[in-house]
């Protein structure tokens, strides 16, 4: 659905983005990861045709955004880090220009912004003036632009910024709902939100793609999981010495005291499970384990291994 | 390039500043059909026109001072780009909506001639024929200052930097003419050539030049055109 090929864009001697290439299937939502400054707005913007690249293609459904912009462009619905809204304007009048704007059949234009407005829960607000809309309804109102003429495409860049998290959680319920129809990319900085509600990862550093792949290859990339937080009833020093004799186990360390329970993070040798042994040895010493849970790499570890990679490679 | 037009011309009307200029240059026609036409006792309403051509240096910019800086700094430039229409459709329908402004407000004008007219003794006015070509050029002269300005506004976010380069650029305009005829030589003539005022002179005399006609259209078209690669090349850059 969206091909991205070989994307360079020079900013005077900087340089923004350098060869990036990923794709997105129809009906994928592609989570675009990335620190700040790292390209992701960049990106957006020439897949969107607001900026022009140095050099590379952007193709959305066949249609390469440089050479066949207006038919690209029908294909996308965008929302960019600023809602773009004329605050003069009350939301109906906005949403009627955006439809004139892109183009929607007078006849299906009134079902179709009911559909919307009911679907990000503005349509009690549509007589209000956008100028006095708070910050979270005025992200929705973005929103609902980008949704307008049903664009197969949706682009939206940090769409959950500066919302509380109420907001923030009816947000991303949102962007869930619309899977079904779309094609997403989200791009943010809010790891767990890619865990909530993306299939796929691109992350992006210094305008190079860093990794990609699905959310689950990414937080089981470690094929068995050789971690585990446990949670057991007794005496600290007591407890450390049966963790450490306990065959296969290779590193312990203590988390925390939660009530009467010590919680431990344990680590085995690779490729061996340790949790039998583990539950062996406790009820030996009659040390009751109350939870036993394997630790995966979270997003954010991942993350920030990537990150960090780079830099030390750059050193 | 009918949406734009429609959503300018509404937003228009919805800030006072459209109403406030009107109301100023109502209030300074007014003052000179005072002292040109009544007090002079001049059926000519051109000889007003012409006077008031100097105005039009500071009234033009503030007209389109909004039409792409607001955008910009409203961060809704993106929403123009993104969305299936050119950059010519953008330029020319904002461009249309500030005609439509300016021509409104040279037609509430014409209240002045028409009461020369019932001031006139049996009431024909012998130059009505002359006043209509001081329209004329009073228009064409309008309408080429907006497209200049329009085209120097296409440079900043800022609505005050927008009108302060509209003024200043149309003032350099007014000045050709004199500097022209200060220098003489084939310099001067060029410049005189290209001043949009001297031209407007022609039509205030009565004297109706086609070549005038065109150099009007096409020095607005010019700088329309200058102002859609202007925007488009921020997308290279």
């Amino acid at each position: 659905m969206i091909e991205i090929k070989n994307l360079t864009k020079q900013y005077g001697v900087i340089k923004a983005l350098d060869d990036v290439s990923f794709s997105v299937k129809k009906g994928e939502i592609l989570g675009f990861l990335g620190p700040n400054g790292a390209g992701k707005s960049t990106t957006m913007n020439i897949l969107t045709g607001y900026i022009s690249p140095t050099s590379g293609h952007a193709i959305i459904d066949g249609y390469d955004i440089i050479e066949n912009p207006k038919e690209a462009k029908k294909k996308i619905g965008y929302l960019p880090e600023l809602p773009p809204l004329y605050l003069d304007m009350t939301i109906k009048e906005y949403l009627n220009f955006i439809c004139d704007l892109k183009g929607v059949e007078q006849k299906k234009r009134k079902a179709q912004l009911d559909d919307i407005m009911y679907l990000v829960k503005i349509g009690d607000l549509r007589g209000r003036v956008i100028r006095n809309l708070s910050k979270g309804y005025k992200q929705r109102v973005g929103l609902a632009q980008a949704l307008v003429g049903n664009p197969e495409v949706l682009i939206l860049d940090e769409p959950t910024v500066g919302l509380d998290p109420k907001q923030i959680i009816e947000i991303r319920k949102l962007i869930g709902a619309l899977r079904h129809e779309h094609t997403i990319i989200l791009s943010t900085h809010i790891l767990s939100e890619v865990n909530a509600v993306c299939s796929n990862v691109v992350i992006i550093n210094k305008g190079k793609i860093a990794a990609s792949g699905s959310v689950s290859d990414f937080t089981s990339a470690e094929g068995t999981v050789n971690k585990f937080m446990i949670s057991i009833v007794g005496a600290k020093p007591a407890i450390q010495k049966v963790l450490e004799n306990c065959p296969g186990v290779r590193n312990v360390s203590f988390v925390r005291i939660d009530k009467d329970a010590c919680i431990f993070l344990v680590e085995s040798t690779r490729n061996l499970d340790v949790r039998r042994p583990l539950f062996n040895e406790l009820s030996r010493a009659s040390l009751p384990i109350l939870e036993l849970r394997p630790v995966g790499r979270t997003l954010e570890e991942i993350f920030i291994d990537v990150v960090n990679k780079d830099a030390v490679v750059e050193q | 390039m009918l949406t734009i037009y429609k959503r300018e011309m509404s937003s228009y009307f919805r800030s006072p500043i459209a109403y406030c200029i009107a109301g100023f240059f109502m209030v300074i026609v007014g003052l000179y059909f005072w002292i040109q036409n009544i007090l002079s006792s001049s059926p000519l309403f051109s000889v007003t026109l012409s006077a008031i051509g100097m105005f039009l240096t500071f009234i033009i910019p503030i007209i389109t001072m909004k039409l792409l800086a607001d955008e910009k700094k409203n961060g809704t430039e993106v929403l123009l780009r993104t969305a299936p229409i050119s950059m010519g459709q953008v330029v020319v329908g904002k461009y249309l909506a500030a005609f439509t402004v300016f021509l409104a407000m040279a037609l509430l004008t014409t209240v002045f001639p028409i009461i020369l007219l019932f001031l006139t003794e049996g009431g024909t006015n012998s130059a009505a024929g002359q006043d209509f070509g001081a329209y004329v050029g009073f228009i064409l002269l309008g309408a080429s200052y907006l497209a200049v300005t329009m085209f120097t506004s296409s440079f900043t976010e800022s609505q005050t930097a927008a009108a302060v380069s509209g003024v200043v650029t149309l003032l350099v305009l007014y000045f050709m003419q004199s500097i022209g005829a200060t220098l003489g030589g084939t310099f001067g003539g060029i410049l005189k050539w290209f001043s949009p005022l001297a031209r407007y002179s022609d039509f205030t005399v009565g004297s109706f030049n086609f070549a005038s006609l065109i150099y009007y259209i096409t020095f607005t078209m010019l700088f329309l055109y200058a102002t859609v690669i202007n925007l488009e090349r921020k997308r290279w850059s």
